[in-house]
Order: structure tokens, then sequence, then C-alpha cells
């Protein structure tokens, strides 16, 4: 296993990623107005980074000392994580070309945060994930507070660092307290050491290590109790930070929180479980009713993505390959919606006032812009999660794996909190369709995001068509017994 | 033939009401029209092979097969005999009689499609009630007509007394028709079949027969005919149930000649002959028939004298009509009640569509006090309408003299207590119709005119189109007592009803014409001394009336107000209805269910909301601070609890 | 008396909570928040410094020398939003931080 020379193979995308990176960095610098080429470059890096990781084979292939590893599951989550990744880029882009304020460290900052966000999901190290986590906080907190001459933009920027800090002080001191008691931060050697304790085997110490991790990993996901930066900093930061924090780092997190719990400490599942069900609950709960009072669309989207990763972390409850196919199956569909539901943000744009954001702006957008009020509706109804839509299917199967094990009570109280959740979006389909009409946006004359939208709008109405939904079901099914078996 | 009668209207009405726009006024007029004038042809000449020709010709015709459950089967059939192939007669002729009249009546109306294809739908539904040959489908037929008189009393659904007169026909009409339903599943139950053939032939087996029902002992045969007597009652206006037909009054005149005068109130009266197999072995059943007819026939002619409501007066002598019929069903002579029902056709359509011609003439006015002077200036209207009174009053040699004084004397040659009753009844509602008869024609035609100078000038006779239906009911009314009496009633009764009418015992018409002179003479006498009581009153002496009414306030005052019916009413259910409605409304709906319910939890939602919002202060330590508390939470969980 | 494991464990558990404590209940500066972060990261490295010697295992050291240099990128990042927000508001008190809420 301890070879000399690490097998790079396994981490072509990744180094790739990060050289790219550099060199963008080096174009942005010494070469002037440079801003659309890095751009583009980015959103081309990030395709090619894509390409590399699909190239591989999907085999469980550990390398760096096996501090890094590739599999099934990874190449799922980082087909996710690039696919939003690369969206956000071509949006940003978009969105500053029509803004102004354009500036080249934008899409090297997302390229960065992307590759830390795929260490992240390939990490099998205590130290893998920490470096991982690390590259995409430092990253993100610069792009929150992107706007330098914005107090909103700044605040948001301060509170995600000073919260992203403490949260990875705790984190970090979960991984001492786990490296201290079980005796490695490599996650194979754990897991086996985990397992040899037996249940109930392991000591005070590496359980509260374990609870410290989680915290840590829970604010990156956003999940209650750790998810009060959440509203704030998607509020203040610039849509298309938003549009990129919603859904790539959320991925990345995701991924890498199922790998913590499946594959070092799966054999502590019982204990886990528990916390586990608090946060989804708990962030299900909330997310729901929240969001009714919200009247900025940002915000609203904000809760709305706590609620989200509230289902989501329904799936890691059932503890076996099925929930986590489920996990994997609405990651993917919360990509999609979200993705579109941002573009259709980033139409509301006035002539004299710029962007806006409250959801009272939205009213009677279907006699103004009859195709962004009834793409918005498709994404609305979706994430309220009704049938046939791809929202839908997202929920149910999360759902059906906790009811397959037995959870009653705990599906229940994801349908009830679906019903709440379904009052604040289709209240937006109400402005956009029964209010007075208020001045018209801008209609937007960008092509990659009409492109976007649609096929978003597209792939959520879709779903229900079996040739669309299965490859992402296949390929979740095959990632998740991968990563179970273990 | 008999599928082109029965289904001829209903395209027509679905043509008319679907494309009525494609089509326009006149289109819907000439296709519902022509639909109906062919379906009253045909039906005649079904009349004459049916009825007329000797022997029985009595036959079923298969539709198709409507409902198979279980044991439940029930086909489309029509039972074509001597009673469908009169009641053919009846409806298609008044039914198309009406739709010519109505292209004039209605012709200021922006809506004609729509109304000639009600009128065909009713038609329709009529004629799937009396060719049915089981009781689901006369059902429907029945429900299709309530549904037919709804939408035509509310056919000026502007108006707000139409949509509420609407209402209540179709109201008052469930209660009858729940206990018809009741009927129908009583027969269902007990014959394990809806089929008339089937029942009728069974029913000997089941007479005498009582069931038990909470308590108490009932006769089978006896509780299922009052069960569908009810439902006679309501369709048929009969005491108790009969609020709702005056009220009528406010659709459309044509309407209320088509439906309420001539063919839809006699469905009860058609249903009772029909199922006469049953009611012969539930005499009990037959008595109360008997006593609600002529209580009504009675009532309704009271009523009737003290209205000045042109419309209303005929209302109500229609429901005085319907109860001559039903007493005559109860003592038995099925024959002279459907005879009536035939005559009755002819005269009270064309007193309503001549009332319709007068209140035409004098510009919608239906005060009989704002008229009067009428003859001069429209007098084919007058000597129509004057035809139509002799026919109702049972003048001699008019259609009304043979059918109303046989049941008369039925009711005395049946020498039972009800019987005796009837007859009393029946000759003072006799002597009642002929006042408020002649009452209407001396008020609206002589005398000096009270109308408005304005409505004078306007006063004009109808078009032909309105008056060519008067002058073929005129024609009816004059000569069918004449030419039928004797297949109705007379001779070849056996011959004509053949098996579509039974008698279990005596055919009591065979002993009505035997009856002493003075019972003969008693309805004639009757008829001359309301006639002179109503001339004195209205010519000789016009301040008569007012005198007669300072005399005798309380017999006036409870004619006037319809003997306090809807007074009374209004208290024992509407308002309790209302309050019971008001507190469910209030203390359920609002105060328990919307409360806890909808509003509560919506209440409770934006509680929480609030709370949730409150949580995020916006401060970063605070947001610290609940990170910290779940994370120590968390660790006490698993440290303390978990392991 | 012997100075083992737990004593730096102790030490450790005091550094951090002093960190974590400083960042809740101080409302003046945020700067103070900077430091009480770094302060956590201390905490941590000692933590693992201990258990690395405690174990014979260099693993510790070397997470120690990763957490050392991206607390130094952290902490300059950091200060530079700070910068920022000063400019724009005039201000580093913790308690006016709170244009977003709710």
């Amino acid at each position: 296993m301890n070879e000399i020379f690490p097998n790079l193979a396994v981490a072509y995308g990744e180094i790739f990623l990060g050289i790219g990176a550099m060199a963008l960095l080096m174009i942005g610098v010494f070469k002037k107005d440079s801003v659309n080429l890095v751009s583009w470059l980015s959103a081309i890096f990030l395709v090619v980074a894509l390409f590399l990781t699909v190239a591989g084979t999907g085999d469980v292939t550990y390398t760096f000392n096996n501090m890094f590893v590739a599999d099934k599951f990874t190449n799922f989550m980082k087909i996710l994580v690039l696919v939003a990744a690369t969206l956000a880029v071509i949006m940003s882009r978009e969105f500053f070309r029509l803004e102004g304020d354009d500036r080249f460290e934008f899409p090297v900052l997302m390229v960065l945060s992307t590759l830390g966000m795929m260490v992240m999901v390939s990490a099998n190290d205590l130290m893998t994930l920490y470096m991982g986590i690390e590259l995409q906080s430092l990253a993100l907190y610069v792009l929150a507070a992107f706007k330098r001459d914005s107090e909103r933009s700044t605040e948001a920027g301060l509170k995600y660092f000073v919260l992203g800090a403490l949260s990875s002080g705790i984190l970090l001191y979960g991984c001492s307290l786990v490296y201290g008691f079980i005796g490695s931060t490599n996650f194979s050697a754990i897991s086996m050491a985990v397992s040899n304790m037996g249940e109930g085997g392991a000591p005070v110490g590496a359980i509260v290590g374990l609870v410290f991790v989680l915290a840590g990993l829970a604010f990156k996901v956003s999940a209650v109790p750790f998810h009060m930066w959440t509203p704030d900093v998607y509020e203040g930061s610039q849509t298309p930070v938003t549009a990129f924090f919603a859904v790539a780092p959320k991925v990345a997190a995701l991924a890498l929180l199922s790998r913590t719990l499946y594959v070092p400490f799966g054999e502590m599942s019982a204990s886990w479980g528990q916390v586990v069900i608090f946060m989804s609950v708990a962030s299900m709960i909330l997310g729901s009713f929240a969001a009714i009072m919200q009247s900025n669309i940002k915000r609203l989207m904000a809760y709305s993505s706590i609620g989200h990763v509230g289902f989501a972390l329904l799936g890691l409850i059932a503890g076996n390959a099925e929930g986590l196919r489920g996990v994997m199956i609405y990651m993917a569909i919360y990509l999609v919606m979200n993705v579109g539901m941002f573009v259709c943000i980033m139409c509301m744009r006035r002539k004299e006032e710029g962007m806006v954001e409250d959801i009272k702006e939205l009213s009677g957008l279907g006699r103004n812009h009859p195709a962004l009020a009834l793409a918005i509706s498709i994404f609305m109804f979706s994430l309220a999660g009704v049938p046939p839509l791809a929202g839908f299917f997202a929920k149910w199967y999360v759902i059906i794996p906790i009811v397959n094990a037995g959870y009653f009570t705990l599906a229940t109280i994801a349908v009830l909190a679906s019903v709440v959740g379904a009052y604040y979006y289709i209240r937006i389909v109400k402005i956009m369709y029964f209010d007075e009409p208020v001045e018209e946006f801008v209609a937007q004359k960008s092509f990659p995001m009409k492109i976007i939208a649609t096929l978003s709008a597209v792939l959520v109405l879709a779903f229900i068509v079996p040739q669309i939904s299965s490859p992402v079901l296949d390929g979740a099914t095959a990632a998740a017994q991968g990563l179970s078996q273990k | 033939m008999y599928q082109t009668i029965v289904f001829l209207p209903l395209v027509a009405s679905l043509i008319a009401g679907l494309f009525g726009r494609q089509i326009g006024d006149r289109g819907a007029q000439v296709v519902t029209c022509g639909a109906l004038i062919i379906s009253a042809v045909l039906s005649w000449v079904a009349f004459f092979q049916i009825a007329l020709a000797p022997g029985d010709h009595a036959l079923n015709v298969q539709v198709l097969s409507w409902i198979v459950s279980g044991d439940f089967n029930v086909n489309w059939a029509f039972q074509i005999d001597t009673l469908t192939a009169v009641m053919l007669v009846v409806v298609n002729t008044v039914s198309c009689l009406v739709h010519i009249y109505s292209v004039g009546y209605m012709s200021h109306d922006p809506h004609i499609p729509r109304f000639m294809s009600y009128l065909s739908l009713f038609t329709f539904a009529m004629l799937m009630l009396i060719t049915s040959n089981n009781f689901v489908q006369m059902f429907f037929g029945w429900e299709g007509v309530g549904l037919a008189s709804y939408l035509l009393i509310g056919f000026w659904y502007k108006k707000p007394s139409a949509c509420a007169a609407a209402i209540k026909a179709f109201v008052v009409n469930r209660v009858g028709d729940f206990g018809f339903a009741l009927g129908i599943f009583a027969i269902f139950m007990t014959f394990g079949s809806a089929d008339f053939s089937v029942v009728f032939s069974d029913v000997t087996s089941y007479a005498d027969q009582s069931i038990h029902f909470i308590g108490m002992e009932l006769d089978l045969l006896t509780t299922i005919c009052i069960l569908l007597f009810i439902g006679a009652m309501g369709k048929s206006a009969q005491l108790g149930l009969h609020t709702w037909l005056p009220d009528a009054m406010e659709g459309p005149t044509p309407v209320s000649a088509l439906i309420h005068a001539a063919t839809m109130v006699t469905a009860g009266v058609f249903m009772v002959a029909r199922c006469s197999p049953l009611f012969e072995y539930a005499p009990a059943a037959l008595e109360v028939v008997c006593i609600i007819g002529a209580s009504t026939a009675f009532f309704a002619a009271t009523v009737g004298m003290s209205q000045f409501d042109i419309k209303r007066v005929i209302a109500y002598s229609t429901c005085s009509q319907l109860g001559y019929m039903f007493f005559a069903l109860g003592v038995g002579a099925y024959g002279a009640a459907i005879f009536h029902l035939f005559t009755h056709a002819f005269f009270k359509a064309l007193l309503f569509l001549g009332s319709g011609s007068v209140i035409h003439a004098s510009s919608d006015e239906q005060d009989m006090r704002n008229m009067g002077g009428l003859r001069t200036k429209i007098p084919v209207t007058f000597w129509m309408m004057t035809i139509g009174t002799l026919a109702l009053t049972g003048f001699p040699f008019f259609a009304g003299y043979y059918s109303k004084d046989m049941i008369i004397e039925a009711a005395y040659a049946a020498h039972t207590g009800v019987g005796s009753y009837a007859f009393g009844l029946g000759v003072a509602a006799a002597l009642m119709t002929s006042f408020y008869s002649w009452r209407l024609v001396f008020m609206t035609f002589f005398g000096e005119s009270r109308a408005s100078k304005e409505v004078q000038d306007h006063v004009h006779e109808s078009p032909q189109v309105m008056l060519i239906p008067l002058y073929v009911l005129a024609l009816g009314a004059v000569v069918a007592g004449y030419v039928f009496s004797g297949y109705f009633i007379g001779d070849h009764y056996e011959d004509f009803w053949a098996e579509s009418l039974f008698l279990a015992g005596e055919n009591v018409m065979e002993a009505a014409h035997h009856v002493p002179t003075w019972v003969v003479a008693s309805p004639f006498i009757a008829m001359v001394v309301g006639f002179v009581t109503a001339w004195y009153f209205y010519i000789k002496e016009p301040s008569m009336p007012g005198r007669f009414v300072a005399t005798f306030r309380f017999a006036h005052a409870l004619s006037f107000n319809k003997w306090y019916f809807d007074e009374i009413y209004d208290i024992l259910f509407v308002k309790s209805a209302m309050k019971l409605g008001y507190i469910f409304w209030k203390r359920g709906d609002e105060n328990i269910i919307d409360r806890y319910g909808p509003d509560g939890v919506s209440a409770a939602v934006v509680r929480v909301a609030e709370k949730f919002k409150a949580l995020q202060t916006g401060y970063l330590y605070h947001y610290a601070f609940a990170m910290l508390i779940g994370l120590s939470a968390f660790v006490s969980w698993f440290v303390l609890g978990g392991q | 008396m012997e100075i083992g494991i737990e004593h730096y464990l102790t030490v450790a558990a005091m550094l951090f909570t002093l960190g974590v404590f400083g960042i809740f209940l101080n409302r003046k500066n945020v700067i103070i928040i900077l430091l009480s972060v770094e302060l956590i990261l201390l905490s941590v490295n000692i933590n693992l410094v201990a258990f690395s010697s405690y174990m014979g295992d260099l693993v510790g050291q070397v997470f120690t020398m990763l957490i050392l240099t991206v607390a130094a990128a952290e902490a300059s990042i950091g200060l530079a939003i700070l910068v920022v927000y000063f400019r724009n508001r005039g201000s580093i008190a913790v308690e006016d931080i709170h244009l977003m809420k709710g």
C-alpha cells in the first residue's frame, strides 16, 4: 500500500483543476481585460475535470497513502459538484456581464473551492477531510464577501467566516479526539478499529470526537442547529454566489458526511443515528416554518435549502444502501431544481433598480413574463414535492427507505413538514398569477441563462420518463452499494 | 317508432342547447318544434294502434341494458300500452303546441335556444317517465322532469323571485322524491325486481303481509303504496306538498301550461294509475289517496277564489283538479282519473296559454285588478278562454263535463266513507271552481278597464303563431270528452284499457252510470250556482266582493293567505332549519372545526413561523451560541443517554 | 508530579473552552473573535501533538503542521474580510453586525 510514488491517475481531475486554477490566476494577473477569457476557461476546465473524473473506472482505488479514494460514489458526487460548479460559473459570468463589476478572481475562486469540494468527496482520511473543507471554505468566505462595497455582502462574508472558523475548530477538535482515542486518522483504519471494539465498545473520547466531527460537517450542510449562517449568507451574497452556495458545497458536504458516517463510523450507526434523526427533523421543521414569513426570495431559498437538507438526511438515517441511494438521488434532483430556480431569480432585474429580491416584485409575473412565471412555477411545485415533478421523486426515494426501516413517525413528520413547506412555495405561484402586476422586469437576454432555465425545467418535468431518470437511479444504486458494503 | 317518439325531443334539445349559438334562434325553434311535431303525430298513430284498435296491443320495446349489479337488473325499455299511449298523446300534443306557442311568446327573449332546449329536454324526461317499464327508469324520468322544471321555473334567473321559486319547487319535490325512492327500495327489497311486470304479477303473494319497523307493525303493501303516493303528492302538488306549484308560476307562461298544468304535475296521477295492481291490494293506501285528493280539491278551490294573480288562480285550479284525479284513483275509478287527466290537459293548457296571451297583450301584467274590459280588445283570446272555462267548469258537452262529472259520480257510487267525503268536497269544489273561473273571466274581460292608459294603448291580439295552438287546444277542450268518453269510461272500457289498468274488485264506474239523478245533477247545479254568484259579484254588483270580504274577514283571510301554509312551513321547517344551520355554522363549523381545524392550524403555523423568525436574531454570538448549545446537547445525549 | 497525557488534554480542553467562550461572550471586537479562533486551533494542535507523542505516531504532528498552515491562511482571509467590512461599516463591533436577520 505504501507505494513510493503515489498513483496519480486516481486524482487526475483534482490535479488538473489545481494546476488549472493557478494558470487562470496567472492569466488573470498578467493579461489585461481577461475576465471573459478566465471565466470561460474556468468553465472549460471544470468540464475537462468532469471528463477526467468520469474516465475513472469506478473501481475502489486508494492513493496518497490511503488518504484519497475514488469509487463509484465519489464519481457520482463529483459529477454533481462539477456540473453545479460549471453552471454556476456560466451563470455568474452572465450575471456580471449584465451587472458590471467584472473581476477575474471570481471564477478562479469558484474553481478553487470546487477543487476543495472534490477533495472532500474523495477524502479517506481526517487530514484530507480537513484540507478539502478548508480549501472549499476559504474560497467561499471570499466569494461571500465578494461585493466589496456592499455592507450586506461583507457582513455575509464576515458572519460566514467567523462561524465557519468556529465550526472548523470544532471539527478539528473532534478529529484530534478521534485520532487520540482510536489511534488513526485514516478512515479505513478507523473503520477496522471501531469494528474490533464492537458495538458500544468505543471509548467516550472517541464518541465525543465523532459528535464534534459531525457538528463540523453539519455546519457545512447547514443542518439545524448549525444552520444559523445560511439565511444571512444567502441573502447577503450576490445571487450567483448564492446559487453556487446552494448547490455545490451542499452536495460535497453531504457526500463527505455520508462517507464519514458510513465508512469509518459505520459500526457506530446506533450512536450517530439519533443525532442525525434530530438534525433531520429539526431541519425539516425549521426549514418549512421559518420560510413562511420570509419576504426575500434568496432568504426563502436559504430556508428551503435547510428543509431540503433535512429531507436528504432522512436517507442517511436508514443506514443502508437504499437510504444512501435516496440521498444521492435527492441531491441530483435538488441540484437541477435549485440551479433552475436561481437562474430565474437572476432574471428579477429592473432597468433603474437593478436586481430585486423581494417576493412581492414577482406580482403579476404570469402576465408580464409568462415563460419565466411558468418556469418558476415548475420549480416551485417541484420543490414543494408535487407529483409528477422531480421533487416528488426526490422525497419519495428518501422516505421509502425510512418506512422500510420502520421509522414511521419520522416519515409522517417528513410528509407533514413538506405540507407546511408547500405553503410558501405555492404562495409564490399565487403571487405570480393572481396578484396585481407590478413593473416589468428587463427581458432576459442571455442565451446561456435561457438554456439552463429551460433545460432544468424540462428535466424537472420529465423526470418521470424512465429514459431520463434511469441513469440517475442506476448510477446512484451502484454507487450506494459500493459505499455501504464496507 | 317508439324510439323516435322518445328520443327525438332529446336530440332536438341537445342540438338547440349545445349548438344554439351556431344555429341561431330561428334554427333552435325549427329544430325543436319540428321534432315535437313529428313526435306528436307519431304519438297519435301509436294511440290509434295501441288503444283504439280492438284487442290487447301492449308491447315491450327493449332499448338497452342499463344497470346490471348482482340481482339488480335494470333495462332501458318502453312499456307501450293504452295508459302509455294516452300519456304519449297528452304529453306530445301539449308539448308540441307549447313549443309552437313559445315561438311567439318568447320572441323578445334573448335566450331562445336555451328555452327551447329546456322545453325539449323536459319533454324527453316526461316521455322517459311514462314509457318506462320499471321503477328505476321511471325514477330517472321523474327526476328528469324535476330538473327540467327547476331549470324552466328559474329560466329568468336574474329575477330573485324566480330563483327562489325554482329552489322551492326543487326542495319540496325532493321531499316527495324521498318517499318515492324509499318506495322503490321497498319494492326491490320485497319483490327482488323493479320491473313492473315482475312486481305486478307477484303482488298477490305479498298481500296482507306485514313488516316490522321500529316497533310498529305495518302492512307491507300499504307501506309501499303510501311511500309511492308521497312521491306522487310532491310531483302533483297535493295538500301538504302543494306549496311549490303556485310559486312555480314565476316561470314563463308556456312552461306553466306544459309542466305545471298538463304534464309533469299529472305524473303522480299516472304513477298511481300505473301502480294500480299494487294499490288495489292496499285498500288503506287508496283511502289515503282519496282523502288527500278530495281535501286538495276543496282546499285549492277555496284559495283560488280569492287570488288576484291570473296565473295563480289557474295554478290553484290545477291543484284542485289534480285533487279530483286523485280521489278518483282513491275510489278505484282509474279510467275516470286518467280521462280527467286527458281532458284537463287540453283545457288547462288552453287556459294557461290563453292567460299567457292576456298577459302578453297587457304588457306582462298578471294582476287581474289591473285588467278588465279586454273582451273587445282581444276577442279571440276571450273566446278561447271562455271555451277553456266552460270545459273546466263542466258545462255540458264540453270536455270537463264528461270527466269531472264521472269522477264525482264514481265517488258517490263507491258507497264508502271516504267516497262520500270525496263526493261532498268534490261538489263543493265544483261550485267554487265555477265561481273562481268565471270570476277570472269577468275580472279580465268584462267591466271597465282598470289598466293604466299606457298599457291600454298597447293591448293587442297575439300573433297567429300563438293563436293556432289555442285553436287546437280549444278543439280538444270542446270535443275530447264527447269523442273519447266511450273509450275511457264508457262501454269500450274493457277493450280500451285492456291490461294497463287493474281492478281487484267491482268496477266502480259501472256503478257510477246508475247513480240517482240528483247526484248526476249536483255538479251541474253547483256549476250554475258558481256562475251566477260570480256574475252577481263581478258584473251585477261589483261592490259585493268588498262587502263580502268585510263580513267574512276570517274566511277571506284564510283563503287569501292560502290557509297560511307557507307561513306555517316557514316557521316549522325553514326558520328552524335555518336556525339549526346557523348553529352548526357558527358554533359547529366556525367555533369548533375552523377554530381548531384549518384556521387554528394556519394561525399556529404563523405563530411558530414568527418564533422561528425571531430566533434568527442576526447577532453572531447568538448564532455561535446556538451551535454550541446544539453541540453540547449532542455530547450530553451521547455520553449520558446514548450509551 | 509526572506530567501525563491527561494534563495536556485538560489544558487543551480549557484552551478550547476559552476560545469558544471568547467567540460568543465577546460583543465588542471582531479581532477578539479571530484570536479566539486561533486559540481553538492551538488547543487542537496541543491535543494532536500530545496524542502523537503519547502513541509514538507521527501522523498527529503532520496534522498539526497542516493546521498551522491553514490557520495562517484562514487568519489572513479573516482579516481581509474584516478590513473590507470596516471600510463599509466604519465599525468592527460584533454588536453592529446584524444587518440581516429574521
